[in-house]
């Protein structure tokens, strides 16, 4: 039997993927956990924030800094369009007008009509030269115990995780500060806080429109060393990114990120031993039923998480009641 | 204490409801057991000793019956490049040496004439990770040019039209048809969503896989089992009202005694739903299921003409529809079930059993989302996430007609229908969706209680 699948499961924690995910849960965290929005199209965000950086990037020939700048606008707009209309409304209300935006954006980028600009259903390759053209490592092969990796690859992922330590520093500064005390007011009950004068709706927009951006900074990310796939940001990326924050804690700033690092690492884990008992034997199912295996994980852990310890690993549970 | 009293009988409950799940669908998962590749070693090209393998597989669609002889190249990483012919189970296996992402591309000159051109993507791009053997790629031939969305009714219009372009009424007039025909389906499944939410207040992000369950059952008893259509119609019906009472007992009412509140049971329904999608393609595998049926024009209408499925389904819809408007206007039962939609506490304190009504719901709404799949599945070939790709479009049509209102339910599924199939006319087909939900979007600014909502329920 091969093991080497537990290495594979441990270099997840230096995946682009896990990194790129645990930036947009902690941008769902600021929703959900701190300000009680139900946003269930981060998928959306992350979507509009990768297409502004690529499209910007590959059609445009931006710079760097451009393109960025092009993806936090992007998500602004987002946020806005999204926030405007239903902030004033009941939870729900959201919920659903944000789990259908996601998915206009998603249908639409996928239109032929249009692929010239987006790439359609192929999505969009190349986006990271003018990241790369940054990188001061020297060229050679990197061993890291857990994996092996050359310039370009250990330079995004060095970068990422520093930018999702110093988003997790600000979130967490910014949740002691009053802006933050009033945001959890606003989650606890939003009346009270009216009532001290507060304009509420301004206050959940903010909110809306922080996390948003850190959803689209998040795709950035992840496309970096890949490429743009559409049907990347359909509606189970939202559910995975709540699976991980309710994992970690949803009204923490740790919890989104090492709710991400065990997701992912618990998939691939679960992957790994699967394919191992598939390919010996050892349970009588076939290598293309192995490939629902892990949503239906995915879609348990969420319910028996929300039911048995909706505070996840780190949340304190008087603070996770999510009370309507 | 009161927590830990629930704690086993919740756990067994949730097992309950898999178990259900499971063995409802067991006989189907024989079946499709039986036609996914057990045994595609012995005939498909050894791949030598390979850690990795990808297994390309083309099948026609009408019958499910494998394609052989078909060419297919399959490029990769490191220059990797390699033309392959699939055997007689339409299978072709390559061996792959380095995991990696590879591309697939069916050469579209080795398909015959009688099997129809290639739906779908093509090239397709395949990920092969380390140790992963027969990594699937799959072709599917079709003699039907169409895509497999929903609402894309294949059938009825266009008709064969000799003379020059088409007017204007054979344009409008066919998308009318399938889109009324299509929001009636829709309001089967709508009616449900807008009742469980009127007298829970849940919205169920699970009810998408309540329709695609009828769909599979209704599959199961006309397409494998080879019963007449309306026996697999009345056992959906049934399955469908058992799966929703075995959901509300196993798992809601538990949660519902708990004390749980609606945003954690909607993030509940969603996890219910993500697991029970990919049960079903666990069972059933990831490809279109057909429920066979009489493709011959059965009436036609000007331009517009009609299978008998066409018929009969919309009268079925129309019948159910009047027996569930009379239920609720004129029985007790029903009166009971629009109190509590109206004021739950009210309605306990005035004698209104609400569990029991609640319980009603469930089962009617389930019955009535398992007839939708059912019926569905007449349109289209069925598969695993039929019910998740139409939901926003049932939560559009409740919102449209408001939230809770059984009657807006009704008049929201007639719009969406509508608005979907006639948007085609100026948009894309595959951007068909976009404009329900947009139309969602707008009423929600304009008019957040619906067409028929009082604004009160908002809140």
């Amino acid at each position: 039997m091969d093991f080497n699948f537990i290495t594979l499961a441990l270099s997840q924690i230096l995946e682009p993927q896990t990194i790129g995910y645990a930036l947009a849960a902690l941008g769902l965290a600021v929703h959900f956990g701190f300000t009680g929005l139900l946003n269930f199209g981060q998928a959306g965000f992350m979507a509009v924030g990768g297409y502004s950086f690529a499209i910007t990037t590959t059609q445009f020939g931006w710079p760097l800094w451009a393109a960025l700048a092009a993806c936090v606008v992007g998500s602004i707009i987002f946020a806005l369009i999204l926030g405007i209309p239903t902030l004033r409304l009941r939870a729900d209300y959201l919920s659903i007008v944000t789990i259908a935006a996601a998915e206009i954006v998603r249908y639409t980028v996928k239109t032929p009509d249009i692929s010239p600009i987006t790439g359609g259903s192929d999505g969009i390759n190349g986006s990271s030269d003018t990241f790369n053209a940054l990188n001061p490592l020297p060229d050679i092969q990197y061993h890291l115990g857990i994996g092996t990796y050359n310039k370009e690859q250990l330079w995004i992922r060095i970068v990422g995780w520093v930018v999702v330590i110093v988003a997790a520093l600000v979130i967490r500064q910014l949740m002691r500060s009053p802006w933050g005390r009033i945001v959890k007011g606003i989650r606890e009950d939003e009346d009270a806080v009216r009532s001290l004068g507060k304009n509420v709706t301004w206050y959940k927009m903010q909110s809306l429109i922080l996390g948003g951006v850190l959803g689209g900074l998040a795709t950035v990310i992840v496309i970096i060393p890949t490429s743009l796939q559409p049907d990347n940001y359909g509606t189970q990326t939202t559910f995975f990114l709540y699976t991980i924050i309710l994992l970690g804690g949803a009204t923490t700033v740790l919890g989104p990120i090492v709710g991400s690092i065990i997701f992912w690492v618990v998939l691939s884990l679960s992957d790994g031993i699967l394919s191992l008992l598939v390919s010996n034997h050892l349970i009588p199912i076939t290598s293309i039923q192995q490939g629902p295996i892990r949503f239906i994980i995915v879609g348990i852990a969420l319910m028996l998480l929300v039911i048995f310890r909706p505070q996840g690993i780190f949340g304190n549970k008087r603070e996770a009641h999510f009370s309507a | 204490m009161k927590a830990l009293r629930y704690k086993p009988r919740r756990a067994t409950a949730l097992l309950a409801l898999f178990g259900f799940v499971l063995g409802a669908l067991v006989i189907g998962g024989a079946s499709a057991a039986s036609a996914t590749p057990g045994t595609l070693s012995a005939a498909a090209v050894s791949p030598a000793d390979a850690p990795q393998s990808i297994d390309i597989w083309i099948r026609q669609q009408a019958d499910r019956s494998n394609v052989a002889g078909i060419g297919a190249t399959v490029t990769g990483p490191g220059g990797f490049s390699q033309t392959v012919t699939t055997g007689d189970d339409g299978h072709a296996l390559v061996g792959i040496a380095n995991p990696g992402s590879y591309t697939v591309e069916v050469d579209v000159a080795t398909i015959p004439a009688a099997q129809g051109a290639l739906k779908g993507v093509n090239p397709r791009v395949v990920a092969v990770s380390a140790d992963n053997k027969a990594v699937p790629a799959y072709f599917i031939l079709s003699n039907v040019a169409a895509t497999p969305t929903p609402g894309d009714t294949n059938s009825p219009g266009q008709s064969s039209n000799s003379d020059g372009g088409p007017t204007l009424a054979e344009i409008i007039l066919p998308r009318v048809a399938t889109g009324l025909i299509f929001g009636l389906l829709l309001a089967l499944a709508a009616i449900g969503v807008s009742l469980i939410y009127g007298t829970t207040g849940l919205n169920n992000f699970a009810h998408g896989e309540l329709v695609t369950f009828g769909g599979l059952v209704g599959y199961m008893v006309s397409g494998v089992a080879h019963l007449p259509g309306w026996v697999g119609i009345i056992a959906a019906l049934l399955a469908g009202g058992a799966f929703g009472y075995v959901q509300d007992l196993g798992l809601w009412k538990p949660l519902r005694k708990r004390g749980v509140a609606l945003i954690p049971l909607m993030i509940v329904s969603i996890g219910l739903s993500l697991a029970l999608r990919y049960l079903y393609q666990f069972i059933f595998g990831p490809g279109l299921l057909v429920t066979p049926n009489d493709s011959s024009a059965f009436l036609k209408l000007g331009p517009v003409s009609l299978r008998s499925t066409d018929v009969s389904s919309p009268i079925i819809c129309i019948l159910v529809l009047l027996l569930v408007a009379f239920l609720l206007v004129r029985t007790r039962i029903g009166k009971a079930t629009r109190a509590v939609a109206d004021n739950r506490s009210l309605a306990a304190a005035s004698g209104i059993n609400v569990e029991q009504v609640i319980r009603i719901v469930w089962v009617a709404g389930g019955a009535l989302a398992g007839l939708a799949g059912a019926l569905i599945g007449y349109y289209q070939p069925v598969n695993w996430e039929t019910g998740a790709s139409i939901l926003l479009l049932i939560f559009a049509a409740v919102t449209l007609g408001g939230l809770g209102t059984t009657f807006g339910a009704l008049i929201g599924s007639l719009v969406i229908g509508l608005l979907v199939d006639l948007s085609t006319i100026f948009i894309p087909s595959n951007m068909k969706f976009v404009a329900a939900l947009l139309v969602m979007i707008i009423i929600l600014i304009f008019r957040p209680q619906g067409i028929l909502g009082r604004k009160s329920r908002i809140g």
